[in-house]
């Protein structure tokens, strides 16, 4: 101990520089493991959390809300018919019936696999497309009206012609989900290409770099921060779309059970199917987070990643 | 004489020249460059410096005149040219590491080797430990030095330097001046042209400072600098031969600057 710290006091004066007095080590700034997960847990957070949610479902579950709220007036909550309403025990029900059924993960099988695939081939096709027409001015042109035009229409109102086109089963689902998460990934793309610093395109050229070695080292990794919102949206407007074609004609999927239950007045079962559809996509979105934190470890600040942190 | 590292013939440059605002960049400029020269060009802004960094590069072609390089006409970017940029411009998805490599990257150097360089680079230009770290970590000094070393990792023949230290604070600047200079005195008969608008600079590192008129750009003047080598930067500041011939040439500066 004592000679290394001499040593670096003839080290510091041969640089003609005054020595280090301060020792930085006798401060104990190192915070302990379990420390450092309580602090990313947050106790007070949580509490509130859970007090939040034991508060709805109180609310929820009694039925109050269902006799109508007003405020100042205002009835921003109508009173519900008896046979509508629809209560946490009716979708706990739900749920615990529907849990060891084989026809019910069926369902979610077919609903995430249009969902998926839908996903799959509309964003590959944003990002080449995005890709083109972010990189050359004159052919971003000449598709800009039609892409346009098609992006203003309601793209839901495809529905029913996709599934005269593609048939009942999931090739239309798949199709309308390709539509939608075509346009969400493939405008922000286009437009990311174009922010992307000239600079650095300045300095692949000077390196001597081909168009396609430009496109690897500078496009590529340029673009991969608004790829991954869009994706992330993307992935929860896939499932929306198949759900959404699933209502307007279907044999199978949690689409076409929810529009079942909402038609038999049974609300529990829709509640539950909803909340089943919101993690499929927080499934989804998951699973893009964790992606996303990979290939962007260099814009690590916290969070950026994640949409839920429990 | 032998064949110089580079030369303009007569080179003119206009700019949306297919536009009504064609502005005459630079009017039949003429310079030759012997190899292993260290060339500063000074003069206003807008004057052509950079465009004639461009021109050298390879990244633009001239509108009248001929460019060369070792003898034969430019056409294209070379690759045993380095450029840097006023701006770092570093990849900010790439460490500082992965950022010098780009250059070797880009000449399908193997991985081994174009990390044995970019590290050797990194050390030498005094930033170890900082291998790993991402741009938006490093201090503006730093990224400058990174991208100095981004652009020397592809042993380039000749420097194209536009302003590479005009971003840092003054006692920054001193240190990656000095760093430089020591790079420079220890290649082997590299060429530099650095383009600045800072003329105490142009005297401390070059051979050789060239002055250019306001807008169009043409040379005003081309003064040897004598001054010994290798050169300690930060004590030359103070040397009387060193003022008096910043100040001689700041008098051919200063009619095109107030």
């Amino acid at each position: 101990m004592r000679s290394s710290d001499e040593e670096r006091e003839t080290q510091a004066h041969s640089a003609g520089r005054l020595p280090i007095r301060f020792d930085v080590n006798s401060l104990d700034l190192k915070r302990s493991p379990a420390r450092k997960v309580l602090d990313r847990v947050d106790l007070p957070v949580q509490a509130v959390r859970l007090i939040l949610l034991a508060l709805i479902l109180w609310v929820w579950q009694s039925e109050r809300i269902f006799d109508g709220v007003s405020l100042l007036g205002f009835e921003i909550f109508p009173e519900i018919p008896a046979l509508f309403r629809g209560t946490p025990s009716g979708v706990w029900d739900y749920i615990s019936k529907t849990w060891d059924d084989s026809v019910f993960w069926g369902d979610v099988k077919v609903t995430s696999l249009e969902a998926l695939l839908g996903f799959v081939y509309g964003s590959s096709a944003g990002l080449v497309v995005g890709l083109l027409l972010g990189r050359f001015r004159r052919l971003a042109r000449i598709f800009a009206p039609f892409l346009i035009i098609t992006n203003a229409a309601p793209k839901v109102a495809f529905a029913p012609i996709l599934i005269l086109w593609y048939g009942v089963d999931i090739g239309s689902k798949i199709a309308l989900a390709t539509i939608i998460v075509f346009f969400i990934v493939q405008i922000p793309v286009q437009a990311a290409v174009g922010g992307i610093d000239p600079d650095l395109d300045t300095v692949a050229s000077s390196l001597g770099a081909s168009q396609l070695q430009k496109f690897r080292l500078v496009v590529l990794p340029g673009i991969l921060g608004p790829l991954f919102g869009a994706l992330r949206l993307g992935s929860i407007y896939a499932i929306l779309a198949a759900v959404f074609g699933e209502f307007i004609a279907s044999k199978r999927g949690l689409g076409q059970r929810l529009i079942t239950a909402s038609n038999q007045f049974n609300f529990g079962a829709a509640f539950a199917l909803i909340l089943i559809l919101a993690f499929l996509a927080l499934l989804f979105n998951f699973v893009m987070g964790v992606l996303e934190r990979r290939l962007l470890r260099w814009q690590d600040d916290g969070g950026k990643g994640s949409v839920i942190s429990l | 004489m032998p064949t110089p590292a580079v030369g303009l013939e007569d080179v003119s440059l206009v700019f949306g020249a297919e536009d009504d605002t064609s502005v005459l960049a630079l009017d039949t400029v003429s310079l030759e460059i012997g190899a292993g020269e260290f060339v500063a060009i000074v003069g206003p802004s807008g004057c052509g410096k950079t465009t004639i960094l461009n021109l050298l590069s390879g990244l633009i072609p001239p509108t009248a005149g001929t460019v060369k390089r070792n003898g034969q006409e430019v056409d294209g970017p070379s690759r045993d040219i380095g450029y840097m940029l006023a701006r770092a411009a570093l990849s900010p998805w790439r460490s500082a590491r992965r950022n010098v490599e780009l250059g070797l990257e880009i000449h399908g150097v193997n991985r081994q080797e174009r990390r044995r360089r970019a590290e050797e680079l990194l050390s030498l230009l005094h930033l170890d430990g900082f291998a790993n770290a991402f741009p938006s970590q490093l201090s503006q000094g730093m990224r400058q030095r990174v991208a100095i070393a981004r652009t020397l990792a592809i042993e380039p023949a000749l420097w194209l330097l536009d302003e590479p230290f005009g971003a840092l604070d003054a006692q920054t600047r001193m240190a990656v001046q000095s760093e430089f200079v020591g790079l420079w005195e220890q290649s082997e008969g590299s060429t530099v042209i650095l383009v600045t608008h800072d003329l105490e600079e142009a005297v401390l590192l070059a051979d050789r400072v060239i002055v250019m008129t306001a807008r169009p750009g043409r040379i005003k003047s081309d003064t040897a600098v004598d001054l010994p080598r290798p050169r300690v930067i930060d004590e030359l500041r103070f040397d009387d031969q060193f003022r008096e011939l910043e100040h001689q040439i700041w008098q051919e500066l200063r009619d095109e600057i107030i």
